[in-house]
């Protein structure tokens, strides 16, 4: 007489892939709303970038909500 | 490759963490508008008063116009900056979520998430904030932003690395000797917390829209923390990246 077993296996295991990919949004997202200074459209609009503070002034408010140094 | 004994299903878990960050982040942004924004309105009144006295500025129409509009900019950037910074720690979250569940106390998901959402709200948000707290505009040098910057990350960074080598001190350990690592955490942040230093900017600006803004900032940081745990629990005992694989022999 044959028997059956089950066997429950849990897959615990975090794939690299996966670390890396959700350590790059978070160093990005981090950079994004916390440090940039113009940085980022520097890349495609040059000195401007660093006058027109685009992203800095978009996330100001949350800057400052959040505790990281702003001006 | 995987960090374990076998792979989770990664899109699953993937997509769950960044919609716990991002939903999270969309409830913190949403509260700062009703809460901080009040106190970011008075700061730059305070700023703007100066412009005036110093004669940088004149109290005119076009100036409240473009003011009107500038700060209607930054507004309508408070939500989305929230999403972006909510996805972004969230993704760190989900991290240490993934690597440390099994080690969290409780049997449940919701559990572990609110366990180690207050561990990291304590370790990288709690304890910097006590030695650099939020400040409204009008306080703070243009001139100190990247040393204040560095200060800041720093902290944050230390006290996050600190907890994560205790916490494994802590599992070499058994029984009462457990109790040693939280000593040497509470002993090692102390240092650091009077070692490092002062933020170098002097606040001008009245302490009860200062404190007002701290208090409200706390509120709102807090509340996305305690956000972030209970939707990435929620999603995670729903949707179980890591289920168990049934088999038959």
């Amino acid at each position: 007489m044959s028997q059956s077993r089950q066997i429950n296996r849990s897959k615990r295991g975090v794939p690299i892939i996966a670390i890396v990919a959700l350590a790059l949004i978070f160093a990005g997202g981090l950079f994004l709303v916390a440090f940039d200074q113009g940085h980022i459209f520097s890349i495609a609009y040059g000195e401007q970038a660093f006058e027109d503070l685009f992203i800095h002034e978009l996330t100001h408010d949350m800057r400052h909500a959040a505790g990281f140094p702003c001006h | 490759m995987s960090l374990g004994d076998s792979s989770m299903n990664t899109s699953i878990f993937l997509i769950i963490v960044l919609i716990s960050g991002a939903l999270a982040g969309l409830v913190w942004g949403s509260a700062n508008l009703f809460l901080v924004e009040p106190y970011l309105d008075e700061a730059i009144g305070i700023e703007n008063q100066n412009l005036f006295d110093s004669g940088e500025a004149d109290d005119t129409l076009e100036f409240w116009i473009e003011y009107e509009g500038y700060r209607s900019w930054q507004k309508s950037g408070q939500i989305l900056a929230g999403i972006i910074l909510g996805t972004s720690i969230g993704s760190l979250f989900g991290i240490v979520f993934a690597l440390s569940r099994n080690s969290l106390p409780g049997n449940d998901n919701i559990k572990k998430a609110l366990i180690l959402a207050g561990l990291m709200w304590f370790t990288i948000y709690f304890i910097p904030f006590l030695k650099y707290p939020a400040n409204p505009p009008t306080v703070g040098e243009a001139d100190t932003v990247v040393l204040r910057s560095i200060l800041y990350l720093s902290f944050i960074a230390i006290s996050g690395f600190g907890a994560l080598i205790f916490y494994k001190i802590s599992k070499r350990l058994n029984g009462k000797k457990k109790i040693i690592s939280l000593i040497g955490y509470i002993v090692f942040i102390s240092v650091l917390f009077f070692g490092m230093p002062e933020n170098p900017d002097f606040v001008s600006a009245p302490m009860d829209l200062v404190n007002g803004f701290r208090i409200m900032s706390a509120l709102t940081v807090s509340t996305y923390w305690i956000a972030l745990g209970l939707i990435l629990g929620i999603l995670w005992n729903y949707f179980k990246p890591n289920k168990e694989v049934s088999s038959f022999t």
